[in-house]
């Protein structure tokens, strides 16, 4: 009997000290990073305004599609497909947008984007199978679409009103890309962590069978979750197209792996159970740091590479034995 | 340094002129400009001292690193290098027009006095440099540059292979392979790419017109070289005889070849394009690989960075340069490596040569 | 209705001739019982007896095949486990069903979280509420917030326990509820169900522990086979008794 109860005193202790820590670590990390690159840059023009909004700019996408994943991966699925849902949403937006006009465009674009998602959540959901078949799948299937959806051209995009709004173009003096991080990041963190649907992803996440006899539709959960990634490598998408004032199929190719690890790093379980969309969206910054002060650092490419895995490996392994000691 | 430079240009006029009578024909820049050798740029040492004392800085802005990047890159860091310029950063896009843009945005925080790029896409790539424009970088730019952009006024030229001399050359290797005459197979790349489709191009031409003994028998295009294996194969099935295959380029050829080797062909010579060490190493082993056409990838480098540099100090440039290329042969092969991509023979080859 | 009333009044649930088959096997056979406010009902027998089938039937999983389930003297046919909590049956599965990252208010409000009328998540609420109902059960963990994981095997049941006690009117269904715990830790869970008899609501328990039923339970059931064996008064029998009931040396 004592042994029981010494345990359970064990534990609770570990509870709170391993508490703050968890939390904190990519907060730390990404600190860390800064400072070290502000003094190691200071003549570099690192700290520069400019330098820096450019770095918020320059992973909005990225963060965008990161909020995704974190409902993905926070009710114990995952999505592989996001890359390829970025350019097929980016060329169906450039060529209705072209053909006729803005608004159907923008429709196009977002609409791809939730109904591959939907999909996806579909084949998860209700056919049962794993949801990192389904994507892994519809990445290559939608890769081979966006190949073929233009024969492999550039579509550019030239409605001033569409770049304006998605990419290129401010508000009250603040970038538009800002606009739409600052609303993703707050939209998405108020339904995961204040709504009772966030709950719900979580609870199916954490365990399905609780969640499911506790009147939750698991189900319905996974479709959503699925749906709502795709509809944010949409808008990813769109914002692709707008800041490069083009869409190609190559675009959102090389983002899957430096989400995956943004939304690991910003304390989000691979299995499910737990997840953070502030901790993603600085996860994604802290990508977007790396690669922006590596670069100012001279490095040659592959070294760039070489620190940024070693680098991202660390902060992955900290968080994660923090999370599951 | 200065002297190695110096042999090249003047090994590199000479090639030119033994060429010269071969079939008419010469590339075309990717908006129609009219190519100029690259030894044709020069700098007077006056023009070189006002660099050294300027104190300007470079960075390179990759489409995506390959053993050709890293040739022309180590051109340009050389020359740049000698001019007394600062290369700052250097950034591998992977392909991705997204990241290009984003690299050209995080090199411009280090304010180079240039800026020597790839574009992924050029079709699009005025968004990507129109920041580094708008902030008076001089750009000069590797193989193609953005579209809309005018020459002279928003980037300093264009430096690229001379893409009809390589498919002539490849043309001109295969004759002397084969005795020029016999059968030909012609494998090319299937897909609207300006710089296969003029090396492809000017070899199937270059036969067709210096050399009447020879005849292409059979023609295959590919579009994915994954494929390659399975083109060789029906290719090689339906014509037994084929005394030599054109490929394309180096990757698909090694399909090719072990296509031949599995049949127990020794007799059909391949020529390619690009220095490939498998490619390499069977042709010094006397297999089936008759010579290799490769670019002087490094003198790429060197010339755009001169370009740049140039152009600064207020040097008119020529709006398309070009380089030139090597029949790279058993005889010339440790050669050929130094002057492609400025570096040894791999030491596989080098062994198999002795 | 006074507390502690047993056997006095309107059962809370009330199976009669139950019979449940899966394809062509009979799972239970002609099952009747009564379950009254207050009263705690052991069901008793051996692995595949039937006694899992049961709490499913009860809870909603499983209709059965024919015969008639009555809650306050109602009939009532429920097709999923949402219908029998709509009817105020709560089931505390041997496994729990708690979702181990989450704290221990959320587990409580699993699946039917209280919300503020901007529609946003009433967590002031629902850690008062948790607060005041491990008081009132004693149930001893650090706080609501609390993360499930960090909780012992016996604290983790105590929550369970909890949760259906916070939502059960009508009854609740404990499958070995004490499994997996320790000596220390069995005997606060069985402090815990008994202290349910005096919120009227009645308990179905099953357990192997004989010594445990014979503790708990005001009555009962032996099945075997898919059949009920029998129902006793548990002061008015004894272990050897129910033992035989189990194994089949003694049929009525």
């Amino acid at each position: 009997m004592p042994i029981a109860n010494a345990g359970a005193a064990d534990r609770t202790g570990g509870f709170a000290s391993r508490f703050n820590l968890q939390q904190y670590v990519v907060y730390l990390g990404f600190l860390a990073i800064f400072l070290f690159f502000a003094v190691v840059l200071r003549d570099s023009g690192f700290l520069t305004v400019r330098n820096l909004s450019n770095i918020v700019l320059q992973t909005a996408p990225a963060t965008i599609m990161a909020i995704g994943l974190v409902f993905v991966m926070a009710a114990g699925e995952i999505d592989l497909s996001i890359g390829s849902i970025v350019a097929v949403a980016a060329l169906a937006a450039a060529v209705t947008i072209n053909a006729y006009g803005l608004a159907p465009g923008v429709l196009a674009g977002l609409g791809a984007g939730l109904l591959i998602g939907f999909v996806n959540g579909a084949l998860v959901a209700y056919v049962k199978l794993p949801s990192f078949l389904v994507t892994l799948a519809t990445m290559g299937l939608f890769a081979g679409v966006s190949r073929s959806m233009t024969n492999l051209r550039s579509i550019p995009v030239t409605d001033s009103t569409f770049t304006g709004f998605f990419g290129s173009g401010s508000l009250l003096g603040v970038p538009s890309l800002i606009w739409w991080t600052v609303i993703a990041v707050a939209v998405g963190h108020l339904v995961f962590r204040e709504s009772r649907f966030g709950a719900h992803v979580l609870a199916t996440g954490d365990n399905a069978r609780a969640a499911a006899v506790s009147g939750i539709s698991v189900p319905r959960i996974r479709l959503a979750v699925l749906t709502i990634s795709g509809g944010l490598a949409g808008l990813a998408g769109l914002l692709y197209a707008g800041r490069l004032q083009a869409a190609k199929y190559t675009l959102g190719e090389t983002d899957l792996m430096t989400v995956i690890a943004a939304v690991i790093v910003g304390g989000t379980l691979l299995n499910g159970g737990k997840g953070s969309i502030v901790g993603a969206l600085v996860g994604s910054l802290m990508m977007g740091m790396l690669n922006n002060g590596l670069i100012l650092m001279g490095l040659s490419v592959s070294d760039q590479m070489i620190v940024r895995g070693l680098i991202i490996l660390a902060a992955v392994a900290v968080s994660l034995r923090e999370k599951n000691r | 340094m200065r002297t190695m430079l110096k042999s090249l240009v003047a090994l590199a006029s000479l090639t030119v002129a033994t060429t010269a009578f071969a079939a008419d024909g010469a590339t075309t820049g990717p908006h129609g400009e009219t190519p100029t050798p690259a030894a044709s740029l020069t700098l007077t040492p006056q023009q070189e001292d006002e660099i050294k004392a300027s104190k300007f800085t470079a960075a390179l802005v990759w489409h995506e690193m390959s053993e050709y990047t890293n040739a022309v890159n180590s051109g340009a860091h050389d020359e740049f290098k000698r001019l007394g310029i600062e290369v700052v950063a250097q950034t591998d896009a992977g392909f991705d027009a997204a990241r290009q843009k984003s690299d050209v945005e995080t090199v411009l925080a280090k304010k180079p006095s240039i800026i020597v790029s790839l574009p992924v896409d050029p079709a699009t790539a005025a968004a990507v440099y129109d920041p580094a424009r708008a902030a008076g970088v001089k750009l000069a730019f590797v193989d193609n540059s953005p579209a809309g952009y005018e020459q002279g006024k928003d980037y300093v030229t264009i430096v690229s292979d001379d893409l009809f001399q390589m498919g002539n050359k490849a043309a001109v290797a295969m004759a002397d392979a084969l005795g020029k005459k016999g059968k030909v197979g012609y494998i090319f790349h299937d897909a609207d790419f300006y710089v296969t489709n003029q090396r492809d191009g000017a070899f199937k031409k270059t036969v067709e017109q210096d050399y009447p003994d020879m005849k292409i028998v059979a023609e295959a295009g590919m579009a994915d070289p994954a494929r390659a294996e399975e083109i060789a194969q029906g290719m090689i099935t339906q014509n037994p005889d084929l005394d030599g295959i054109y490929v394309t380029w180096a990757e698909p050829a090694l399909s090719v070849l072990s296509t031949l080797r599995a049949a127990g062909n020794s007799h059909t010579r391949i020529v390619t394009l690009d220095l490939n060490e498998p490619a390499a190493l069977d042709m010094v082993k006397g297999g089936n690989v008759a010579a290799l056409v490769a670019d002087e990838a490094y003198n790429i480098g060197v010339t755009v960075a001169r370009a740049a540099a140039g152009s600064l100090v207020g040097q008119e440039v020529q709006p398309f340069l070009v380089v030139d290329s090597l029949a790279v042969t058993k005889d010339n092969v440790a050669d050929g490596w130094k002057k492609s991509l400025n570096k040894d023979v791999p030491a596989t080859v080098a062994d198999a040569m002795k | 209705m006074p507390a502690n009333a047993i056997s006095t009044n309107v059962p809370v649930l009330q199976l009669t001739d139950i019979r449940k088959t899966f394809g062509g096997i009979t799972a239970i056979e002609k099952f009747s019982l009564d379950v009254h406010p207050g009263e705690i009902v052991a069901l008793v027998g051996d692995n595949g007896a039937g006694k899992s089938t049961l709490i499913k039937i009860v809870s909603g999983v499983h209709p059965p095949t024919s015969g008639s389930i009555a809650i306050d003297n109602e009939i009532v046919a429920m097709s999923n486990a949402t219908m029998a909590r709509a009817r105020g049956i709560e089931v505390v599965y041997q496994d729990l069903a708690l979702a181990d990252q989450q704290s221990v208010y959320m587990n409580m409000f699993l699946g039917r979280e209280p919300v503020n009328r901007f529609g946003l998540l009433d967590r002031r609420r629902m850690i008062a509420e948790t607060e005041q109902l491990v008081k009132e059960l004693d149930v001893r963990i650090p706080s609501a917030h609390a993360t499930i994981r960090d909780l012992s095997g016996g604290q983790r049941q105590g929550v369970a326990i909890a949760r259906a006690t916070h939502w059960a009117s009508k009854l609740i269904l404990l499958d070995e509820p004490t499994a997996a715990l320790g000596v220390a830790e069995t005997a606060k869970v069985e402090e815990i169900v008994l202290s349910l008899k005096s919120r009227n609501i009645g308990v179905l328990i099953i357990s192997h522990s004989l010594d445990q039923v014979f503790r708990l339970s005001d009555r009962i059931c032996v099945l075997r086979r898919g059949r009920q064996i029998g129902v006793r008064k548990t002061a008015e029998t004894d272990k050897n008794q129910i033992v035989a009931m189990i194994t089949g040396l003694q049929e009525h």
